[in-house]
């Protein structure tokens, strides 16, 4: 291999040796959560009438599909009656309303031998009661479509669920990755997160509530916002101006900013907000994708490029790798670092309006201890905490890899305690990464 | 290479430390092959970090077993955004019921929608969900007006009829509204008996702590305190014994945490209306059993209250030897 190309190699290797990580633990999942599940929609319901019929039965069939699966109720009807199979009634609904309906038919004196329905209701053990309990039922059998293969973990729902899950955690580590490639730390996220979720769902419910406009909500979020803004650029000022270190400043903040959270809301969730709020945090845009994902990759290409393409980009940069130098070659270092400060509020300002949006009401609780997980995906990125490198893009793998690690946990159900465990061995072996790059490989 | 190596490594370590957490169940395959699939609970409690929700997830792990039910525990930790996730991740799983003690009783509402929109019955555990939008199948919890009466009686009879007293409250919380409630309506039977004064302890030890103090500044002939949990309690006594005044006044608390418990075997609380979590650990999965079975199941259940005194704590095997009587 040339010298050339093991450079570029090596390089990309080290900047991104967590997508490799996050690959595997994709590929990893994906196995570990693969099950057999019973298939829905139109082929699956003519597949139920097919098994019947090859049964050379002629049995008198119920089609049962909950609320949510009232489609796929009406495909099985439809499939049966198609076949040729007497279907004597649909019904839709939980347990109780089924097992009233099946009682209200077999009173009216319809033979009924058989149930056709989706997977989800197969377990409901209404059947096994009705069968013990109105003789007329005592024979009754349950069909439910033939099972394939699916990775829970890898099916389109679960993949939107995870971008769902790290949205806001992802937000907050493009302004923490600024404050740490300066070598600076900002511990006050979490609680502006909470100060900028009761701040919106405060001015929504001052300007009408449940009935507020689109325009009010849009106010109240950019209020928030800038008010977090404020706090975090405040925290800059107390860094550059009298030399305080970022973690106490920043740590007074997150006290100050959550008594501010707790204040506002008199110590309760503000929750009179308007259904269209949830537009941002619930509502889905291009591609099926939830919004505050879309606005996550909107986020971080701005990101990129800032970092990558301006001068303040660079400017950063450089105030991280060395200070002194960067100041006197005539960069203005305390403005710099004041505008990153503030980004990070901003950006904790954000994550606080999709919460609130994405959970319809404004708390002072929100957002405990995010920092932590802010600060974890930013340095499973790969940005180091003695500032002057990381990446924008290595960030968002971070993220992502914190959230496919516990969203995988949970569809595998491992122990809450041991989540813990391995969440933050994980970080340590980023870290140990970081160690490994720089002692090493130089 | 060795920077490509050394990556590798670490990258092997993270998918190996993953890896070797084994998936806490594993999925039953009967031998009939398409027997009935298993029924799956999805749990997420407020916080495991305090005993009353670990001593409601075992008995419900218990009470599962019993159905041949396979149950996932997740809690919050009191983030209602990671509670959002864990309903999140039941959703995505299919679950077939989910049990919750939310985090925030509003927040919780759209995650609620959620699941009633992809058609999975939610139960809710201690801590009603108050989105009127959200569809719940039932509310198992303690019957806090009645606790409350239970422990006015208490009183009235600790105080022989008649007295001034005090609440130590937290207004904040829906159940410790219907606590004072049913306090208030047994104590006002007793014509002899004052409430002299009610107030916020912010249902914590410090801050219930000096509200106690101050109340008893205020009230030099105070004869009783109801507290409206353990932890205002436990303040509530560490100010009498401050003030020198551990044994003239009464003190009445709620929920029947172990420390409370202790107290109460050492004299300190002298009277405690006692919650049973593993009672509503058990009440909901027999809920889910029931309605999963069609049954109709009522909107809420409430798990009654006892009183525990001394009588009872002296005969409690949980707790340690204590002192004996000072």
């Amino acid at each position: 291999m040339s010298e050339n190309a093991r450079a570029t190699l090596s390089r990309f290797v080290s900047a991104y040796g967590m997508l490799a990580v996050l690959v595997l633990l994709c590929v990893y999942f994906s196995w570990a959560t693969y099950h057999e599940e019973s298939a829905t929609g139109p082929e699956a319901a003519q597949g139920v009438a097919r098994v019947i019929v090859a049964s050379g039965k002629r049995p008198s069939v119920v089609v049962v599909a909950p609320a949510s699966d009232a489609g796929f109720g009406q495909d099985l009807a439809a499939a049966l009656k198609q076949q040729g199979i007497p279907v004597v009634g649909t019904l839709q609904g939980g347990p109780p309303e089924v097992r009233e309906g099946l009682e209200a038919l077999s009173k009216s004196g319809r033979r009924i031998d058989m149930v056709a329905a989706p997977e989800s209701c197969a377990s409901w053990t209404v059947f096994d009661a009705l069968r013990k309990q109105v003789s007329s039922l005592a024979n009754l059998e349950v069909v439910t479509p033939t099972t394939q293969g699916r990775s829970a973990f890898l099916s389109p729902s679960n993949l939107r669920n995870v971008a769902d899950q790290i949205a806001v955690i992802a937000l907050m580590a493009v302004g923490m990755t600024l404050v740490i490639v300066t070598a600076g730390i900002d511990l006050s996220v979490g609680s502006l997160l909470a100060l900028s979720a009761v701040v919106t769902a405060w001015f929504i419910h001052a300007w009408g509530g449940t009935s507020a406009s689109t325009g009010a909500m849009l106010a109240a979020s950019l209020i928030a916002i800038a008010m977090s803004g404020l706090v975090g650029g405040f925290s800059g000022l107390m860094i550059t101006t009298f030399d305080i270190p970022p973690f106490i400043a920043t740590l007074a903040m997150m006290q100050v900013a959550s008594g501010l959270a707790f204040l506002v809301a008199r110590g309760q969730s503000i929750y009179d907000l308007p259904d269209s709020f949830t537009w941002l945090g619930r509502g889905t845009g291009v591609a099926a994708l939830p919004n505050a994902a879309l606005l996550m990759v909107a986020v971080y290409i701005v990101a990129h490029l800032v970092m990558m393409r301006t001068t303040f980009g660079r400017h950063i940069y450089a105030v991280g790798g060395g200070p002194e130098a960067a100041r006197l070659s005539g960069l203005r270092t305390k403005r710099l670092l004041m505008q990153v400060y503030l980004l990070s509020g901003v950006m904790a300002g954000v994550g606080g309006v999709v919460t609130a949006s994405q959970l319809k009401a404004g708390a002072p609780t929100y957002g405990q201890s995010y920092e932590l997980y802010v600060i974890a995906a930013v340095v499973v990125g790969g940005t180091s905490l003695s500032g002057g490198e990381g990446r924008i893009l290595g960030t968002l793998i971070g993220a992502f890899t914190i959230a496919v690690i516990r969203n995988g946990m949970n569809l595998m159900n491992v122990e809450p305690y041991t989540q813990k465990v391995v969440l933050g061995l994980v970080i340590l072996a980023a870290v140990l990464l970081d160690r490994m790059k720089r002692r090493w490989w130089r | 290479m060795k920077r490509f190596t050394g990556v590798m490594m670490v990258a092997a370590l993270a998918a190996g430390l993953v890896a070797g957490c084994k998936p806490s169940t594993e999925t039953a395959k009967s031998p009939e092959g398409a027997a009935k699939p298993k029924v799956v609970l999805g749990v997420s409690l407020l916080t495991m970090a305090n005993p009353f929700f670990k001593d409601m997830a075992d008995s419900m792990q218990q009470e599962a077993k019993k159905y041949g039910y396979e149950v996932i525990v997740t809690a919050g930790e009191m983030d209602p955004s990671r509670q959002k996730d864990q309903v999140g991740d039941f959703i995505v799983k299919k679950v077939n019921a989910i049990i919750l003690a939310p985090c925030d009783s509003k927040s919780i509402g759209t995650s609620i929608q959620e699941a009633n929109k992809a058609g999975i019955p939610v139960f809710t555990a201690d801590i009603a969900c108050l989105d009127k939008n959200a569809k719940v199948v039932t509310h198992v919890a303690t019957d806090n007006y009645s606790g409350g009466k239970l422990a006015g009686e208490a009183m009235v009879k600790l105080l022989g009829g008649k007295g001034k007293v005090a609440i130590i409250d937290h207004p904040e919380v829906e159940s410790v509204i219907l606590r004072t409630k049913g306090f208030r309506e047994v104590v006002s039977k007793s014509p002899g008996i004052q409430i002299v004064a009610q107030l916020p302890g912010g249902g914590a030890r410090d801050v219930s702590f000096k509200t106690a103090q101050d109340i008893l500044e205020k009230n030099p002939d105070l004869q009783g305190i109801f507290a409206i949990n353990d932890p205002s309690a436990l303040g509530a006594v560490a100010a009498l014994e401050k003030a020198g005044r551990k044994g003239k006044v009464k003190v009445v608390g709620f929920d029947g945490q172990p420390e409370a418990k202790q107290a109460v075997k050492d004299g300190k609380i002298d009277a405690d209306a006692i919650q049973f979590p593993d009672k509503i650990g058990v009440g909901v999965v027999d809920a889910v059993s029931r309605y999963l079975a069609g049954e109709k199941v009522p909107a809420q259940s409430l798990i009654p209250t006892a009183l525990y005194t001394k009588a009872e704590a002296d005969k409690d095997p949980k707790l340690a030897g204590g002192a004996p009587k000072a």
